[in-house]
């Protein structure tokens, strides 16, 4: 028992420190002599106010933060988009036979976003294409990760997205589509306020693509 | 089919949606999360490094190291902690090159353990007290602090981070502690 503990009127016994890890132990499990001590639990309050304050701390600067003038996010921007990720090359139709033609995984996965996003009504996050996209004719399976707007029909606005996904890559690649599927992980209201994240939606939706 | 009208920006989308996009190579996508939580990164390296110096190298390095580990991420939703986790690093592994320079860290020994009674009595409200008394610690001791704290890392992580014995950064952590209690009451 130091002086500080002694200052913190009657700790019966207990330590700032042995209290700090109760409290990382999420009070459990529950010790009466801690529980049962006027002094500990106006302790523990401060602690737990302290702690409660220290995280909020940095979100606290960042809010006052100067804004920062977009050179310099557009330098960095630059340097990582001659990073471009490619991925796998996918063979396309040469138009003779000593020329080879191929489209990359990438670009495909931007046909996909753009072609989703602009059916309307959800938004496209993460793509993937499911097989040997490398080999003409193997069957692939494409996995979309996707929100849906409030208000939306899911499964029609699903449905109009996966028409026009696979119109665009039918048109644009020559891939053999087995199937689209898009999951609706989260529902957003139309207008999005900038502090409060959006809550999860109860659950996500799966909504697995028939067989084209 | 009658497209409905696009009314939707990518400012407006998801943490998971961006982080997604973003892994699959979306640049646009990319920098929405980079203008999200760019103040925040800033910040959270300020404060580990204790000072503006570095900070937009730590923060720019970050973002590099996030767009190349992006793939890897496989719950995008977690892109803010994980963004901050890797500031964190960048940010301790500055401190590490820069005490392998220079011998003395004099900002640190210069330093009183135990702050001034009162130190903070001209503070307006208990979050600038906290935040005024936080500054004044040695640095060792703001660092351990943020990274539990506002990081969430465990003794553990920030031993292995920092390259102390997780008995120092209990004692930091402790002083840290005591300190601050201190400054709330005195505040009050």
């Amino acid at each position: 028992m130091t002086d500080f503990d002694n200052e913190y009127d009657d700790l019966d016994g207990h330590t700032i420190d042995e209290l700090s890890d109760y409290l990382d132990r999420g009070r459990t499990p529950l010790d009466p002599s801690i529980e049962g001590s006027a002094g500990c639990r106006i302790a523990l309050n401060s602690l737990e106010r302290l702690r409660q304050i220290s995280k909020s701390l940095v979100e606290v600067d960042a809010a006052a933060e100067a804004p920062r003038n977009d050179d310099w996010l557009g330098g960095i921007l630059e340097s990582i988009g001659r990073e471009a990720r490619a991925g796998r090359d996918i063979p396309l139709l040469p138009p003779s036979p000593r020329a080879t033609l191929s489209v990359t995984e990438g670009a495909v996965r931007g046909l996909i976003r753009a072609a989703g996003d602009r059916a309307g009504g959800l938004i496209i996050g993460r793509c993937r294409l499911d097989g040997d996209v490398t080999v003409p004719g193997t069957p692939i399976t494409v996995s979309i990760d996707a929100s849906v707007f409030w208000g939306e029909r899911i499964g029609e606005t699903v449905d109009r997205a996966r028409e026009a996904i696979y119109s665009a890559l039918l048109k644009h690649t020559e891939l053999t589509i087995a199937s689209i599927d898009i999951t609706v992980h989260d529902v957003y209201f139309a207008q999005v306020s900038d502090d409060q994240p959006d809550e999860p939606g109860d659950g996500s939706v799966s909504n697995e693509g028939d067989v084209l | 089919m009658s497209a409905a009208p696009y009314r939707f920006s990518l400012e407006d989308a998801d943490d998971r949606i961006l982080a997604g996009r973003a892994a699959d190579g979306d640049t646009r996508a990319f920098e929405v999360l980079a203008r999200r939580y760019g103040p925040l990164l800033r910040a959270y390296a300020r404060r580990i490094l204790g000072s503006n110096n570095e900070v937009d190298d730590v923060v720019q390095e970050t973002l590099i190291t996030a767009w190349r580990d992006l793939p890897s991420l496989n719950d995008g939703s977690v892109v803010k902690s994980w963004l901050m986790r890797i500031a964190s690093h960048k940010s301790i592994d500055r401190i590490r090159a820069r005490k392998n320079h220079v011998d003395v860290d004099d900002v640190d020994a210069a330093q009183p353990d135990r702050l001034s009674p009162h130190a903070v009595s001209e503070a307006t409200s208990l979050h600038e007290a906290v935040s005024q008394a936080l500054a004044t610690l040695p640095l060792d001791q703001q660092r351990c602090w943020v990274l539990r704290e506002v990081g969430e890392h465990s003794y553990d992580e920030i031993a292995e981070q920092m390259g102390i014995p997780a008995s120092t950064v209990r004692g930091l952590l402790s002083r840290a502690r005591r300190n601050l209690m201190t400054e709330m009451e005195a505040w009050r």
